[in-house]
């Protein structure tokens, strides 16, 4: 009798650490596919359905209230609202200034692509969107990619 | 094998917090270029807009205006759309560009839900639950409203 209560009370692992096993390697392939894009915390991406992978570009965040260019806060929001003409100076000599600044191979990939992808908040209005990609495309950055959160077809989600 | 376990039972719940799940994705614009000189369009008589305006959505031929979708319990009448572009799509099957004009004051999120319609179009699939995604005006170039 007590012989077999022994044998009970030890717990087989084989098949647990299989599982985990396997759940270890998925993570770490899942994770070793780094985003090219990091979402901020303070921007709501509008969600699409388009399947296309971002590229190592130059990377414009328009929150609601401020617009940040490769990392670098630029100009405010309500600024270009009431601003005229449709080339926001600021965001253009810190684009000239991406571009001169060239150091490493990471920043040099993002200087030589000519591209520029916009992450945007929802409640932007058009207006601002549309300068800053005037202002982008009159400094020769002549490819412009939208930034959105992908989304499941409508098959998908019913 | 105890120790390859905690290893595991470590591992597991830091690669969990570290993945992302929402993926993000990318719409690309076609854009003029500020030097110019693209290709002329092969049918300069017609071309696709829609125009997304405060009131609801229109859409044009290039000179003259379709429809117009006055907006359905406060927010725009997108089925509407898809089914008028996919009807547009069928008359003009070699027409690839399209054009999303927008008043100043939209929001960006509205242009992209109608870039969305505008790029593809949702068909019954081979049973019935499925849907299948069939691409419509891919080359989008958005505009000022006139």
């Amino acid at each position: 009798m007590s012989r077999n209560r022994v044998t009970v009370t030890k717990m087989n692992l084989t098949s647990l650490m299989d599982v985990f096993t396997i759940l270890v390697f998925f993570l770490l392939v899942n994770s070793a596919t780094t985003e090219v894009l990091e979402t901020p915390k303070h921007i709501t991406l509008p969600a699409s359905v388009v399947e296309e992978k971002p590229r190592e570009t130059v990377v414009i965040f328009i929150s609601p209230t401020e617009v940040t260019v490769q990392g670098e806060q630029v100009v405010l929001v309500e600024d270009i609202l009431v601003m005229d003409g449709q080339n926001i100076d600021a965001i253009g000599t810190r684009l000239a200034q991406v571009e001169a600044n060239v150091i490493g191979f990471n920043t040099k990939i993002v200087a030589e692509s000519r591209e520029v992808t916009i992450l945007a908040d929802r409640g932007v209005p058009f207006s601002v969107v549309k300068k800053v990609m005037s202002t982008c495309t009159s400094q020769g950055f002549g490819r412009i990619s939208l930034a959105v959160l992908q989304k499941g077809s409508k098959a998908a989600q019913g | 094998m105890t120790t390859f376990l905690n290893l595991m039972v470590v591992l597991v719940p830091f690669l969990l917090i570290t993945a992302v799940f929402s993926r993000i994705t990318i719409v690309e614009l076609s854009l003029p270029s500020s030097a110019g000189g693209s290709a002329a369009p092969k049918d300069p008589s017609f071309r696709v807009e829609v125009i997304v305006r405060d009131a609801g959505l229109e859409v044009s031929n290039g000179s003259l205006v379709i429809a117009t979708l006055p907006k359905v319990e406060g927010a725009y009448d997108l089925e509407r759309l898809s089914e008028l572009v996919e009807a547009l799509k069928q008359d003009h099957p070699d027409k690839d560009d399209a054009s999303v004009l927008l008043e100043p004051d939209i929001e960006y999120d509205h242009l992209i839900q109608v870039m969305d319609v505008v790029r593809s179009g949702e068909r019954p699939g081979p049973t019935e639950e499925e849907t299948v995604r069939v691409a419509l005006f891919t080359d989008i170039s958005i505009g000022d409203a006139p």
